[in-house]
């Protein structure tokens, strides 16, 4: 039988949906008789939501207008028929 | 395998191969976290960001022979994972992996022996992320705990998560095995959920 640190140990699994059949079956009958897996499947994928919403707003600014500047000069230097160094 | 079937996609690719300055105004935005996080993976900040803008100066010309096979976000990243991989190579430097256990030590210290709970989660996360997100505290928090992450664990989590890769193609670009990264990633969440629990809990980071 699953025990509570099995599921743990496959709950990204689960909750990407990389388990098969048999493992998802055998983690929603846990899941059925078991309030703190239920709370740990939740909160893993709140945290992994939160995680989303976080880094897909992260950009170094800085660092991005420098590639934009270095990409524009070579295209400058592209087009003036120079060779780029 | 993604293949070049977004519309928009495909038009910026012809404006980037005919040379419009715009077109690669709006890629190196697009593009260029993504591609630092592949960088990072496998390199320190400023050899990663060194590595980043090269490819996008070899790109200006490497565009030409790109045929749309797979989406400009996988060939680019394929482009930086490969220079890395030659930086490392003429370096000697092996890519440090760790990623032994698929279990953080702190959450499998709350199972006793026969597996159960001993210290269950103490309470549901019930707001979306979105509200989450607006408190300034915990963003910051977050931001301390990503930076802490062993960086091969950061770079696949934000490459499947931030990036939207499929699985097969972050494997691809960081040369780690389908179970690895099952690992990398799962390691990840369980510091991301152990850090929002003492959060929620304390207030504190
Ligand atoms: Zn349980």
């Amino acid at each position: 039988m699953l025990m509570c640190r099995d599921l743990a140990m496959i709950a990204s699994d689960y909750i990407d949906g990389e388990l098969g059949t048999a493992g998802k079956l055998s983690v929603k009958m846990h899941l059925m008789m078991c309030g703190n897996c239920r709370s740990f499947i939740g909160n893993l994928r709140a945290s992994t939501e939160l995680l989303k919403a976080h880094t897909s707003g992260t950009v170094d600014e800085e660092f991005v207008r420098h590639v934009d500047e270095r990409v524009a000069a070579a295209l400058d230097a592209k087009e003036r028929g120079d060779d780029q160094t | 395998m993604a293949g070049t079937d977004n519309p928009d996609e495909k038009t910026l690719i012809s404006r980037m191969k005919s040379g419009e300055q715009q077109s690669y105004h709006e890629a190196v935005r697009a593009y260029t976290p993504g591609m630092l996080a592949v960088a990072r993976f496998y390199l320190d900040r400023s050899s990663a960001e060194d590595i980043v803008q090269d490819c996008w100066v070899t790109v200006i010309d490497a565009i030409q022979t790109f045929e749309g096979r797979s989406g400009l976000k996988t060939w680019l990243h394929r482009i930086v994972a490969n220079r890395c991989k030659n930086r490392l190579r003429s370096a000697k430097r092996e890519v440090p992996l760790d990623f032994s256990d698929s279990m953080d030590p702190d959450l499998d210290n709350r199972f006793n022996a026969s597996g159960r709970w001993e210290i269950p989660p103490k309470l549901r996360f019930d707001e979306s992320a979105d509200t989450l997100m607006e408190n300034c505290a915990l963003s910051d928090c977050l931001d301390k705990h990503l930076s802490a992450l062993p960086e091969t664990q950061r770079s696949a989590l934000m490459l499947y998560e931030a990036h939207q890769h499929k699985s097969d193609d972050v494997c691809n670009i960081l040369d780690v095995s389908a179970s690895n990264l099952r690992v990398l990633i799962h390691r990840a969440r369980q510091k991301i959920f152990l850090m929002v629990e003492t959060f929620q809990e304390t207030g504190e980071c």
